[in-house]
């Protein structure tokens, strides 16, 4: 039997899910598979409908992790399986190694050193990285990583003799860690469905034919554009940029589910657009727009009433090549005007939906359902986007539930 | 305030519709996928997300007046990004198909032709009626019944004289309920998209730029399979629907070189039968070249039928089978008739040629009554869509045909252009 909590995955749920049974006086591992944690939330521009920048609530949430000695962290950490039942289960965890030490917050003399450079996975490939990098500026815990698998060996050593001495550590290897717990929360979340499977929409096709996260990207501060949202075949700054709602989502030869939040996403993204230029065209072409409860419902009346906003009733499912160059035309039919229509904008935003991680890569011991979504049982709680799409806020709410959940499974069995 | 409009949905429509084929109307959620993805679907008036409203809501006088269902060749494009699994090139098949019953005048015989035990029903009743006329024939004639003597010919058991007149009176039944049902479906797509007078009544062309302006080039249109061509995930059943009506207008004009060469010329002439031909004839080549492409096509609409229904990607109702076996069974006993004929075995030869008899009469039987009625309302829809247009641009309706320029003018003027 074992009083303590395994919380899968770092990001927004999993942060607050530790954080709220450490805080309720249990023993929390945390296991996070990206070198750092924040998950999702930490690619965010801002938060909607605050509008606040995701730090917010995350930096708040570092702190408690900080300071409470309760919880202990792993990152670039996967499950590998999960055995035994409620009160007593075994977990193998896998550890990667980082390949620098914790003094090393800082690689520019790394980065100048190494010649490969890599897609970004962080600013979704619209930007390049080195084998030695910070994942981002805002990163916890704030030290590099050294990528091994994307650097000669010759290489690596150029890296290490720019470092300053200690800093970058090539003897570390892989590590299994055997935990034994009493509750499991899978805080697994999501991520943004590929976009090449949606073939009418020809995504690989047009560089000017973006995700709505690659738009938080391109919207961040941190982000490769400095902030400001420039169309990545020209860096030009659009004149017009058109939604694409629903790009995956309700849709049973995709997600077949509403993934909840792209509506919001593509109003809060509206706001960032008319900041940069209030003249700036955009075209929403949505199915319906889902802006459910008060505040959103008030935030959707709110981009509506904006100038230069157009809402149009009719899924895009077709995109064309534009007149000008690197310009596209969105295909849909107006289903409230009539008629078939090609609207021509300097840059297309696909809201592709929340997939969640269960989908595409199991935890061995951990029930999926068909859409990848993990199936509650007695002792493993699923909280936030591997729950079911919800937004940020929600996935908060949730997490504090799992973790009284977490806490009862242990509590009744010791009582 | 705005002004009110009650919809009084016809339910009966909806599960009508759903019996039909149509069950899946009811997942759409009106995105619209649908009709940007058809290939065939108009700018201004795009289908099929549209009907699918319509049929959901039972609106079925907005559905009778939409020509836009007949511009459908269901090619399953619709149905394969549909992310609702919704089906709309299913739902549209099933709509033509209630289409043709609404319009089927009496509605007895559409009821009969559209299951497969009322058509092989009405294929052995007419076995039955040729072979009693045959009898009585052979009284007439004298010749032994059912096996005339001597070499294997047609004419020796039913001559032009009782064919036609068991034919000829079927023919003018068919041409009645054709045009009955063209000029009722014209008036409801003419009401459908606005187009009509004070009177009530839909603006018709007159004959001539009926035929210049909108019904040979519709004609042309669909004899070059243009439309069938550009769809997408069944393209290849638009090669053996072309060869089947090529072959369809080769027999056509076979049979109309017989019935006046024999029927008219020869036999009051010179009082002996034209037919059978030898096989050298061009009149004889001719018909058996389109006899092979018929075979040969509808061979390859059953096989993509087949396949693409097995895979999903758009759905085969009993009508569907029936026109292909029906026409497979015209061209199987047609064959067989000739061979047995060429082998002169006459207890095959002429069992098959009443047979064959019998089939082409029930074929020619439902062209205003089943499935084959798309041949009347989609080339109808073809020629309003093109007299629609020019109504739209004031050149023609209410009168303005009068102003249309002869063919010959028009085609100078299309030139400096």
């Amino acid at each position: 039997m074992s009083d303590s909590i395994l919380v899968i995955g770092g990001g927004f749920s999993g942060i607050t899910a530790a954080v709220e049974a450490a805080e309720m006086g249990y023993d929390v591992y945390l296991v996070e598979k990206e070198s750092y944690l924040g998950g999702r939330v930490a690619q965010l521009n801002k938060y909607f409908p605050k509008l606040c920048p995701p730090t917010c609530g995350l930096e708040m949430n570092f702190k408690r992790i900080k300071t409470n000695p309760r919880i202990t962290f792993y990152t670039l950490a996967d499950v590998e399986s999960v055995s035994g039942g409620p009160g007593n289960f075994n977990v193998t965890i896998k550890v990667k190694p980082r390949g620098t030490t914790p003094q090393c917050t800082n690689c520019k003399a790394g980065e100048a050193a190494a010649k490969t450079e890599v897609p970004d996975e962080f600013n979704f490939g619209l930007s390049t990285r080195k084998p030695i990098y910070m994942p981002h500026p805002m990163a916890y815990p704030n030290q590099c990583v050294l990528d091994t698998e994307n650097a000669a060996p010759d290489e690596i050593e150029a890296i290490k003799a720019a470092m300053p001495a200690g800093h970058i550590d090539t003897s570390q290897s892989e590590e299994t860690v055997n935990l034994n717990v009493g509750a499991i929360i899978v805080a697994t979340g999501w991520k943004p469905y590929d976009p090449n499977k949606i073939t009418n929409l020809k995504f690989s096709e047009y560089e000017n034919v973006i995700t709505n996260m690659m738009m938080e990207r391109l919207a961040s501060p941190s982000g490769p554009t400095g902030g400001k949202v420039l169309r990545p075949s020209d860096n030009e700054e659009p004149k017009s940029v058109g939604f694409v709602q629903c790009a995956g989502s309700r849709d049973v030869n995709h997600l077949g589910f509403c993934s909840y939040i792209c509506c919001m996403a593509t109003l809060k993204q509206i706001t960032y657009l008319k900041e940069q230029n209030p003249d700036i065209e955009c075209y929403v072409f949505y199915i319906d727009i889902r802006s459910p409860g008060r505040k959103y419902e008030n935030f959707y009346k709110k981009v509506k009433e904006m100038d230069k906003v157009h809402f149009i009733k009719g899924k895009v499912a077709d995109i064309l090549p534009g007149s000008a160059p690197g310009s596209v035309k969105l295909v849909a039919e107006d289903t409230i005007g009539g008629g078939k229509k090609e609207q021509e904008v300097d840059l297309a935003v696909l809201a592709t939906g929340m997939q969640p991680v269960g989908a595409e890569s199991k935890i061995p011991g951990i029930e999926y359902d068909a859409d990848g979504f993990v199936v509650p049982k007695e002792g493993i709680i699923p909280c936030g986007c591997a729950m079911r799409p919800i937004d940020v806020v929600s996935s908060g709410q949730s997490a504090t539930a799992a973790a009284l959940k977490a806490v009862q499974t242990i509590a009744r069995r010791a009582g | 305030m705005a002004e009110t409009k009650h919809i009084e949905p016809d339910l009966s429509f909806v599960r009508g519709l759903m019996e039909a084929g149509g069950d899946t109307v009811n997942k759409c959620y009106q995105c619209a996928t649908c009709s940007v993805v058809c290939p065939l679907s108009t700018e201004e008036r795009a289908f099929p997300r549209k009907e699918m409203l319509w049929a959901q809501w039972g609106l079925a006088s907005k559905i009778a007046g939409d020509a836009d269902v007949w511009l459908c060749h269901q090619c399953g494009d619709c149905s394969a990004y549909c992310p609702r699994d919704a089906k709309p090139g299913d739902v549209l098949g099933a709509i033509r198909l209630n289409a043709i019953k609404y319009y089927a005048e009496p509605k007895a015989l559409s009821e009969m032709l559209s299951n497969s035990a009322g058509v092989i029903g009405t294929v052995v009743a007419a076995f039955i009626v040729w072979f009693i006329v045959a009898f009585l024939w052979s009284l007439h004639t004298g010749e032994s019944f059912p096996f005339p003597e001597g070499t294997v010919a047609y004419h020796k058991i039913l001559t032009f004289v009782p064919i036609d007149l068991i034919v000829l009176p079927i023919v003018a039944l068919v041409v009645w309920a054709s045009w009955k049902g063209i000029s009722n479906f014209w008036n409801d797509i003419s009401a459908g998209s606005g187009m009509v007078s004070y009177t009530g009544t839909g603006p018709k062309p007159a004959i001539g730029p009926l035929f210049s302006k909108y019904l040979i080039p519709a004609l042309q249109e669909i004899f070059a399979h243009k439309r069938f061509e550009e769809c997408g995930q069944t393209k290849e059943r638009a090669k053996g629907h072309k060869l089947l009506l090529w072959s369809f207008i080769m027999l056509f004009i076979v049979t109309g070189l017989v019935f006046v060469i024999n029927d008219i010329i020869y036999v009051p002439l010179f009082h002996e039968h034209f037919t059978p031909m030898p096989l050298w004839n061009p009149i004889k080549i001719f018909a058996n070249v389109a006899a092979i492409m018929l075979i040969v096509g509808i061979w390859m609409i059953y096989q993509m039928r087949k396949q693409k229904t097995e895979e999903g990607v758009l759905k085969s109702s009993e009508q569907d089978w029936i026109l292909i076996w029906l026409i497979f069974a015209v061209g199987a006993t047609g064959i067989g008739a000739e061979l047995f004929r060429l082998m002169n075995i006459a207890v095959l030869a002429y069992p098959i040629y009443i047979l064959h008899l019998a089939t082409v009469v029930t074929l020619f039987l439902a062209v205003p009554y089943s499935k084959f009625a798309h041949l009347l309302y989609r080339t109808t829809a073809y020629v309003y869509q093109r007299y629609e247009e020019d109504m739209k641009a004031g050149k023609a309706g209410f009168g303005m045909e009068k102003e249309v320029l002869p063919v010959g003018e028009e085609a100078q003027e299309e030139g400096k252009e």
